[in-house]
């Protein structure tokens, strides 16, 4: 294994910190929970956070903003964060508005976040709740009970971070959060494994011509072991899954998003991109926003999930509203 | 003030530091029993967590029962593999949250704490009266506290009662189908052997007997 890494065990803190020096402006860093926040944390409306495991950058770490999260607190690569992680971060930013808890549906972070929460609500805290778990590859996996969370996320933090900052309150946000998370699609496919720091080695194995179809974000199994074929053989698959899962319907107004595992070039993301797009077209789908590029990674993972929301109005003006994360191009 | 009828903060403090002690001791044991079934590494999760808490014991919030038993809550679900965790964290959270701002607590303010207790654990883990886990040895030592509590018994009294009624679920439940975690994975296989969380429970608690002189 090659990796610009120190000691593996602190490969998250360190990362945390590089984070935090490129945007001390704008962000808190509280190292002993793995909490990151807005420096200018809002008082005068309900605040919203996500953690969830490392190794996915840039979720979640990445994406607290104005417009986006007002605070993480992921735990270590691949691990749900501990409870206290969760309730210290409550705590934290809590005011008199609530916090909105966006939760992925796997075992660990459950449990966690639950207790968390009932922990800050015994403090006089209010929480709301919405769990995300959109991937259609399979129904039960290693790490949950149900679907899993995937990049679908994006679209539930985005849409709920732009009404947060318009002042919604903490029910609607629940409303609105489960109702994104129900209209939001996705699944993977990986060409490699890849390697959390402090494990050493692959956490699965592939041979050189296969591909895993239904990756989880966390190198768990999917719908079967395949080999490699053309990529419009395997965006017809996925964009099927995804496209009947829903269902979605000619005339429908969608988001469409090609999202990379973190080891797969642009140049390919953009290839799928175009397959994507056309298949969209051929079901009479009318994509009114795109997004190409790594939002919800497995580390160094070679593969692609696609999304797919279907908008209405309110969600689609949501998403065009402005927002700004620490990773940026200009 | 220690009374027939209640106990103090330093009892509920010495109770915990017993089950720390017990969880500790027999980390290798509670392993063995999970290995029949599971995956072998309950006994090292529990002793980790229960390890952290010694640890982290001399910076507890004392300044109650319910602050005392939080800060435990804390230290437990962080530091203990597994799902573990989250379920005997559970424990302690509800029992923390029930004895808030409590210096000393009767058997009808612990029985309404184990009720929560097993109420969050159950749902934590979607566990059911009945699946051969702990909440089955819980359970026993709640109905044993009401019967005391009806007999108008010493709080000691009711304590070696539950005692003996957690021991004994180990032996009632042993040829149970496991219904959750691990274990079920095997399905009938596991008939006929222990729960190791329901084995823990008994243990610690006999450890409590002793400890407190009932």
């Amino acid at each position: 294994m090659k990796k610009f890494v120190n000691d593996p065990a602190n490969f998250v803190k360190e990362m945390f910190e590089g984070i935090y020096l490129a945007n001390k402006d704008k962000l808190k860093w509280v190292p002993e929970y793995n909490i990151l926040c807005r420096a200018d944390l809002p008082k005068d409306r309900v605040v919203v956070m996500q953690g969830s495991g490392s190794g996915h950058e840039p979720a979640h770490s990445m994406i607290v903003g104005p417009g986006m999260l007002d605070a993480c607190c992921p735990g270590n690569i691949f691990a749900a964060p501990p409870m206290d992680y969760v309730y210290e971060c409550t705590k934290l930013i809590a005011n008199d508005h609530g916090v909105l808890h966006l939760i992925n549906n796997y075992q660990g972070d459950r449990m966690a976040w639950d207790m968390a929460r009932e922990m800050a609500e015994a403090d006089g805290i209010k929480v709301g709740v919405v769990i995300i778990d959109d991937d259609v590859s399979v129904t039960n996996s290693l790490y949950t009970v149900g679907r899993r969370g995937v990049a679908g996320n994006f679209f539930v933090i985005k849409a709920v971070g732009a009404a947060a900052a318009n002042g919604a309150t903490l029910e609607e946000l629940v409303e609105l959060g489960k109702r994104v998370n129900s209209q939001v699609r996705s699944m993977g496919v990986a060409l490699s494994s890849c390697t959390p720091p402090a494990k050493g080695a692959p956490i699965f194995e592939i041979g050189d011509d296969e591909i895993e179809v239904g990756i989880g974000i966390h190198g768990e199994p999917g719908r079967r072991r395949d080999k490699i074929r053309p990529a419009k053989e395997i965006i017809e698959e996925v964009f099927t899954a995804v496209h009947d899962d829903l269902p979605f319907e000619k005339g429908d107004r969608v988001a469409l998003m090609i999202n990379g595992m973190g080891g797969t070039p642009v140049s390919e993301l953009y290839l799928l991109y175009g397959l994507a797009a056309k298949k969209a077209e051929e079901k009479g789908l009318r994509i009114a926003k795109n997004y190409v590029g790594n939002y919800c990674t497995s580390l160094e993972m070679e593969g692609f999930s696609l999304t797919m929301l279907k908008l209405d109005y309110t969600l689609e003006t949501l998403l065009n509203e402005p927002a700004e994360i620490p990773i940026r191009v200009f | 003030m220690a009374s027939s009828s209640s106990i103090t903060q330093e009892q509920v403090e010495l109770v915990v530091r017993t089950m720390a002690e017990t969880a500790i001791k027999n980390e290798a044991y509670f392993s063995e029993l999970d290995a029949v079934m599971g995956d072998a590494d309950f006994g090292v999760s529990l002793a980790g967590g229960f390890k952290a808490v010694l640890n982290g014991w001399d910076n507890f919030d004392k300044s109650s029962i319910g602050s005392f038993l939080l800060s435990v809550a804390k230290e437990i679900t962080s530091n203990t593999g597994g799902c573990s965790g989250p379920v005997w964290g559970t424990l302690f959270m509800r029992c923390g949250m029930a004895f808030r701002g409590k210096t000393d607590i009767n058997i009808e303010e612990i029985i309404a704490a184990f009720k929560s207790a097993i109420e969050g654990i159950m749902k934590r883990g979607g566990a059911s009266l009945g699946d051969k886990t702990l909440v089955d040895a819980l359970d026993a030592m709640v109905r044993s506290y009401e019967r005391s509590n009806a007999d108008g018994e010493p709080i000691l009294t009711a304590f070696k009662k539950a005692s003996d009624a957690a021991v004994e679920t180990r032996e009632t439940t042993k040829d149970w189908v496991a219904k959750r975690g691990r274990q079920s994975f095997t399905g009938d296989r596991s008939i006929g052997t222990y729960d190791p969380g329901i084995v823990a429970v008994g243990d610690m608690t006999k450890a409590i007997v002793e400890a407190l002189g009932c």
